[in-house]
């Protein structure tokens, strides 16, 4: 969430630049290529790609800065054009596919209780969370989010948008936000599940 | 009660903390009598954290920082002399 001061920040820099004032764009720059190539990177995951996502989405800003008409937050601007220029870079990819939601959950009998027992692996994921395998299996689960989910999990769970803010850049009503980030969740959880409870039984054997 | 289906599909309201008063308590029993749900719960919040402190830990490469400093400097200088 921008905080006031980071809103005001923006507004300031953004009135600048559209009244000529060219050295503001340098201090966007440098507030914002963070946020650019981290969510390019988690989308393309390729450095050369987020990179390129980059350049073009400064390119945009700085020429396109008079089209931003103040309607919703400065931020939600870039990252709105961030992801564009992302899905412009990862549009020869597969075709997306659908996230069944009875894939992820456990089963349940009929009268909608669960049957089997599930392992809690949430205490084992500090000792493991940095290791490089652990790592892998992360981004690879992610990787193989759908982009509708994909995008929903990356704007509110890892850079920590609010749900409003979500619903804003990707133009979607707030239930739909929310249902995306649960099937999201769910997908994540039901992979890492595979990999920590393999994890959990190989600790207990020794 | 409620059943685990309808717990499930609340975990996101309720992690959130979005969720009604009163919906939100019939939950908290269903959690004290249902040890899966409560695994369930536990990893489901888990998974947002691991991602979160795996994916946000992400940091420009410096030689991406040198390109996007360069293209900077260069646009700027292009639009001075144009």
């Amino acid at each position: 969430m921008p905080t006031k001061e980071e809103r005001e920040l923006d507004d300031r820099l953004v009135q600048e630049l559209k009244d000529g004032k060219l050295e503001a764009f340098d201090e966007i720059a440098q507030n914002y290529q963070r946020k650019i190539y981290a969510l390019a990177f988690n989308l393309t995951r390729n450095q050369m790609d987020a990179q390129d996502v980059a350049q073009e989405v400064l390119l945009s800003i700085f020429k396109k800065i008079h089209t931003f008409q103040g309607k919703s937050a400065f931020s939600s601007w870039v990252y709105r054009i961030t992801l564009n220029a992302s899905y412009m870079k990862l549009r020869t990819k597969k075709k997306d596919q659908f996230v069944s939601l009875d894939d992820m959950l456990p089963s349940f009998n009929n009268s909608g209780f669960q049957q089997e027992k599930l392992l809690d692996w949430s205490d084992s994921t500090d000792s493991l969370l940095f290791s490089n395998e652990s790592k892998e299996v992360i981004e690879k689960a992610v990787s193989q989010l759908p982009e509708k989910e994909k995008v929903v999990f990356l704007l509110r769970d890892v850079e920590g948008l609010s749900t409003e803010r979500v619903g804003e850049i990707l133009e979607l009503s707030i239930p739909a936000v929310k249902s995306r980030l649960h099937r999201a969740r769910l997908f994540l959880r039901k992979k890492l599940s595979n990999y920590f409870e393999e994890f959990d039984t190989r600790g207990a054997k020794k | 009660m409620i059943c685990c289906r309808e717990c499930l599909e609340l975990l996101n309201d309720y992690v959130d903390g979005t969720l009604d008063e009163k919906i939100k308590e019939s939950l908290e029993d269903h959690f004290n009598d249902c040890p899966p749900c409560i695994s369930f719960l536990n990893t489901y919040k888990s998974t947002s954290k691991v991602c979160k402190e795996t994916l946000s830990a992400e940091e420009i490469p410096e030689i991406v920082q040198v390109k996007l400093r360069e293209f900077v400097q260069d646009t700027l200088k292009n639009a001075k002399e144009g």
